[in-house]
C-alpha cells in the first residue's frame, strides 16, 4: 500500500517537472539575445543579399508553384515570383504593366487584345512568346479547381507578341485577373510543373523541400530591374514555432499573431501592414425554406432586414479590434474598404440606442431575461467560426457578448469547412475575404443562375444589373463606379441603408517580426491570406 | 498508533477517491454556464487570488473551464465506459455460450476492433457521426469493449467447467437461470472493476482525440481543448493554460484507478495478496 502511494506521489512528481519544464520556455531568453545579438553581427557582414523569411504551413502551395493548381492565382492571390504576369497591381491596386505593352478591349468587351514584351526569355533560355501567353491561360482555363474563368472562351495567340482573348462575356475587370496569373513555357509543362518550375519572373526556384522550406535565387536574366535581394528562403512553420525561430535569431522575418504582439524581442521590431483581409459575417436574408433538393436555406430572426441594421450599427467594431486584435486592425465596412471601387457610404458608427429602436420598430420586445422576443420567438442565432481559427473564434465571442447587450442572444460554435458552407445557408458564419479585385463583391452579392448569392441568401436585381453592368463596362473608370453603385446608389444597395446581408468587422492587420536593420520596402495593401503577399516585392528589400 | 486495518483503508481510498469525483462532476456541472463566459477585460491573467487557474487569451476563467473540462470528460468517460462494457459483457457471454461458430465470429471481431489502433478509429468513427457529444462517446463506446469482452468470454468459458455448474445442469435447471443466478454473480466483480478500469482510458482518448480537432467543437470546454490552445501560448510563457489542466486531468485518472483498483482488492480480496 505505502509502495503504491509512493509510486503515484512519484508519477505525479515527474509529471510536474515535464510540464513546467516545458512551461518554462520563456526564462533563458537572455541567453538566446546574446546569440541573437552575435549573429546579428555576423550576418550583415557577409550575407547582405539574402533574407530567411518564416511562414504558416497553410502557404506552402500544396500542388507546387504551379498557377493553374493556385500559385498565385487561387484562394490566396499574390504575385507569383517565379513567373511573369501580363499586368500587376499598383500600390493603389490600379493597373500597370509586366509583360504587357499596350492593353486594349474591343467596342463590345468581347475581345482583349494585349500585345507583349519581345525580349523576354524564360530561364531555360527559350524567349516567351504569345504563344505560351495563350497557352497559360487556355490551361488554366481548362484545370484552375481554385478560381474561376468561366468568363474566358479562349485566348489566341495573333504573333509573336500578340494575344488575343475572347471572352464568353464582358468582363471589364480582366486585366485584375492577368494581374495573378504566372505565364508558364509552353514546350516545358507538364504534370511535374509544379515542383521544377520555370517561369521568367524575378527569382528561380532552387530547392524545395517539401514541407520544410523552398529557396529561391534571383534570375540573373530578368528583363526587367535587377533583385536586390539574391536569396531568398522561405520556411514554413507553426505559429509558435515562427515565434521561437525568432526568440533564437534563426529568421530574418516571420509571421506572427496578434495575441504574440505584447512580446519584445531584442534586434527584432514588430511590423504592422494594413490589408483588406476582412472578417465578417452573413446574415441570410430570407425566412427559413426548404428547397427541391432538401436543403434549409434562409432564417426568420435575420432575414428582418431592421434586425440586420440593428446588429449593424450595434457592434462596437473599435472595442472589438482592442480586444481580439490588440489594436492590430481597422475596422471594416464593405469586402473592399480602401479598394478604388470602395463606396464610402458604408461606413457607419456605432449606436447602440438607435440599435434598440431598430430592434423595437421590428417588433422585439425585451423579455423578462434580457432576450428580446417576438410573438414568442426568442431573437438568437448561432454565430458559425471555422475552428481551427482562434482569432474568428474570439471575434465571434466578442460578436456574442456585444449582442447580448441589444438583448440578441448569440451563441458561437467552431465548424468545419466540410460542413460551413451549406449551414451558412441558414446561419450566420463568420468569414474572411479580401482580394485584389472587385470580383469579390460579385461573389458576394451577385446572384447566381437566378437563385440566391453563393454564399449567404440575398436577392436584389438592382444591385445585380449594377454589377452586370461594371463588368461591361469600356474602361475601369467606369466600372469603378458601377461597382460603388451596387454597393449603395442612393436608393437601395448593400450598406446599412439598403439591405445589409453581410457584417463587416474589420480588416486585420499583418503582422511580421523583422529584424531591425532590415527593409522591406512599401507593401502593397495585403490581400487575405497571411502569407505570400509580404515578399510581392521581396526583391527590393534591403539591409541598411 | 494502532495500524489500521488494510480492508478499511483500501475503503476508504476507494470512497475518498469516487467523492472527489463525484465533487468535480458536480462542480463541473454547476459551473458549466460560467466555463462559457468571455471577458475580455480580464484576458492573459496569470494566476491570482481571484483566478486561481489564471485566465486565457479570450479572458474566460481556467478554474471553472477546467473544471467544466474535466466534469465533461467524466461524463463522457461515464457514458462511453458504461456502454462499451454492456457491449463487452453482452458479446463476451454470448461468444462463450452460444458454441464455436458465434465464438469464432466475435473473437474475430475482437481481433479486428484491436488490430486497429485505437486513436485511428476513434477518429474515423467520431467524424462519421459528425463529431461533437455523440460523435466522442460513439467512438470511445465502439472502441474500447474489446479487452473486457475477452476477460468475460474467458471467465464464463472457465465457469461453465465448473463442478457447481455442472451440477447446476444435472439438476435440470434451465440455462437462463444457470447464466442469471451462478455466473452473474461471479462475473460482477470482474465485470466492475473492468468497467471503472475503463474510465482512466476513455477519458484520455477523449481528451486527445478532442486535442487532435477530432472531437468536441473548441468553444466547449472540454480539457482536450484547453491542452492543445495551450500550446500555442506556452513559448510566450503562459505556462498556467497547460500545467494546471494537465495536473488535474493526470490527477483524476489517477484517482480513477485508485478507485478501481481499490474496489478490486474489496470484491476480491485474494488478489490483494498477489
Amino acid at each position: 500500500m505505502k509502495k503504491r502511494v509512493l509510486r503515484v506521489i512519484l508519477a505525479l512528481v515527474m509529471t510536474v517537472s515535464l510540464i513546467t519544464g516545458c512551461g518554462a520556455k520563456e526564462e533563458p531568453t537572455a541567453e538566446t539575445e546574446e546569440s541573437t545579438a552575435i549573429e546579428e553581427s555576423a550576418e550583415p557582414a557577409e550575407a547582405k543579399d539574402s533574407v530567411i523569411i518564416a511562414m504558416g504551413k497553410g502557404s506552402e502551395p500544396a500542388s507546387g508553384f504551379d498557377p493553374a493548381y493556385g500559385w498565385g492565382a487561387g484562394e490566396h492571390v499574390h504575385e507569383p515570383l517565379i513567373q511573369s504576369t501580363l499586368t500587376v497591381t499598383t500600390k493603389d491596386l490600379e493597373i500597370d504593366y509586366d509583360l504587357a505593352t499596350d492593353v486594349q478591349v474591343s467596342e463590345d468587351g468581347m475581345i482583349w487584345t494585349v500585345k507583349i514584351r519581345d525580349d523576354v526569355k524564360f530561364t531555360d533560355g527559350e524567349a516567351l512568346t504569345a504563344e505560351d501567353v495563350a497557352f497559360t491561360y487556355n490551361t488554366v482555363k481548362a484545370t484552375s479547381s481554385v478560381n474561376d474563368f468561366t468568363m474566358l472562351k479562349e485566348a489566341v495567340a495573333v504573333d509573336d507578341t500578340t494575344v488575343e482573348f475572347h471572352m464568353e462575356k464582358e468582363y471589364s475587370i480582366w486585366p485584375y485577373t492577368m494581374a495573378i496569373v504566372g505565364i508558364v513555357p509552353e514546350h516545358a509543362y507538364g504534370p511535374a510543373y509544379g515542383s521544377n518550375p520555370i517561369g521568367s519572373g524575378r527569382y528561380i526556384m532552387k530547392q524545395w523541400d517539401k514541407g520544410q522550406q523552398v529557396i529561391f535565387e534571383a534570375n540573373p536574366d530578368y528583363y526587367g530591374e535587377a533583385p536586390k535581394m539574391k536569396k531568398v528562403t522561405v520556411l514554413f512553420m507553426d505559429e509558435d514555432a515562427a515565434f521561437a525561430a525568432i526568440l533564437a535569431g534563426q529568421v530574418d522575418l516571420a509571421y506572427t499573431a496578434a495575441s504574440y504582439s505584447e512580446q519584445t524581442i531584442e534586434g527584432y521590431e514588430l511590423l504592422s501592414f494594413a490589408s483588406v483581409d476582412n472578417r465578417g459575417f452573413n446574415l441570410p436574408a430570407v425566412p427559413q425554406t426548404t428547397d427541391a433538393s432538401g436543403n434549409v436555406i434562409g432564417n426568420d430572426f435575420t432575414s428582418d432586414v431592421l434586425v440586420r441594421r440593428a446588429i449593424n450599427i450595434g457592434i462596437d467594431r473599435e472595442q472589438l479590434i482592442e480586444n481580439v486584435m490588440y489594436g492590430y486592425g481597422s475596422a471594416a465596412y464593405s469586402v473592399c474598404d480602401g479598394m478604388p471601387w470602395y463606396n464610402e457610404a458604408a461606413e457607419v458608427s456605432y449606436d447602440p440606442e438607435a440599435a434598440a429602436a431598430l430592434l423595437e420598430e421590428a417588433g422585439w420586445v425585451m423579455g423578462t431575461d434580457g432576450i428580446r422576443e417576438k410573438d414568442g420567438v426568442k431573437a438568437a442565432f448561432t454565430l458559425m467560426y471555422p475552428a481551427s481559427d482562434s482569432v474568428r473564434q474570439a471575434m465571434a465571442a466578442d460578436t456574442a457578448n456585444q449582442l447580448k447587450l441589444l438583448g440578441i442572444e448569440v451563441s458561437t460554435e467552431g465548424v468545419g469547412w466540410d460542413v460551413a458552407y451549406t449551414r451558412a445557408l441558414y446561419e450566420p458564419l463568420m468569414w474572411g475575404w479580401g482580394a485584389h479585385t472587385p470580383m469579390e463583391l460579385y461573389n458576394m452579392y451577385h446572384t447566381v443562375d437566378g437563385g440566391s448569392a453563393v454564399y449567404s441568401p440575398y436577392v436584389n436585381e438592382t444591385v445585380d444589373k449594377y454589377m452586370d453592368e461594371a463588368l461591361a463596362a469600356d474602361t475601369l473608370e467606369e466600372s469603378y463606379e458601377l461597382w460603388k453603385k451596387a454597393q449603395w446608389d442612393g436608393e437601395t444597395g448593400v450598406t446599412q441603408d439598403g439591405d445589409i446581408p453581410w457584417i463587416w468587422l474589420a480588416n486585420i492587420d499583418h503582422l511580421y517580426w523583422s529584424r531591425e536593420n532590415l527593409n522591406v520596402a512599401e507593401q502593397k495593401l495585403h490581400p487575405h491570406g497571411h502569407g505570400w503577399s509580404v515578399v510581392n516585392n521581396v526583391d527590393q528589400w534591403t539591409w541598411d | 498508533m494502532k495500524k489500521m486495518n488494510g480492508r478499511i483503508l483500501t475503503l476508504v481510498a476507494f470512497i475518498a477517491a469516487v467523492g472527489f469525483l463525484t465533487a468535480i462532476t458536480i462542480a463541473g456541472t454547476v459551473f458549466a454556464d460560467e466555463a462559457m463566459v468571455v471577458d475580455f477585460s480580464r484576458k492573459n491573467l496569470a494566476p491570482c487570488g481571484q483566478y486561481i487557474f489564471g485566465t486565457d487569451w479570450m479572458g474566460r476563467d481556467m478554474f471553472v473551464r477546467t473544471l467544466t473540462g474535466l466534469s465533461m470528460s467524466i461524463k463522457i468517460g461515464l457514458l462511453a465506459a458504461g456502454v462499451s462494457s454492456i457491449i463487452a459483457f453482452i458479446l463476451g457471454t454470448l461468444a462463450a455460450t452460444m458454441g464455436k461458430t458465434v465464438d469464432s465470429i466475435i473473437t474475430w471481431i475482437i481481433d479486428l476492433v484491436m488490430g486497429i489502433p485505437h486513436i485511428l478509429l476513434l477518429i474515423l468513427i467520431s467524424y462519421a457521426f459528425g463529431k461533437g457529444f455523440k460523435g466522442v462517446v460513439i467512438g470511445v463506446a465502439l472502441t474500447h469493449w474489446t479487452s473486457l469482452a475477452r476477460l468475460i468470454r474467458g471467465e464464463v468459458l472457465q465457469l461453465k467447467e465448473a463442478t457447481y455448474i455442472k451440477v447446476a445442469e444435472k439438476l435440470g435447471k434451465s440455462k437462463f437461470e444457470i447464466a442469471w443466478k451462478h455466473m452473474v454473480p461471479h462475473l460482477l466483480p470482474q465485470f466492475l472493476v473492468g468497467l471503472i478500469l475503463m474510465f482512466p482510458h476513455a477519458i484520455l482518448h477523449e481528451a486527445s482525440i478532442t486535442f487532435l480537432g477530432f472531437g468536441l467543437s473548441p468553444e466547449q470546454p472540454a480539457i482536450g481543448i484547453i491542452l492543445s490552445e495551450s500550446m500555442t501560448y506556452l513559448t510566450m510563457g503562459k505556462w498556467w493554460l497547460a500545467v494546471f489542466p494537465g495536473l488535474l486531468l493526470v490527477f483524476t485518472v489517477v484517482l480513477f484507478d485508485v478507485a478501481g483498483e481499490s474496489l478490486r482488492k474489496l470484491l476480491d480480496p485474494a488478489s490483494a495478496h498477489v
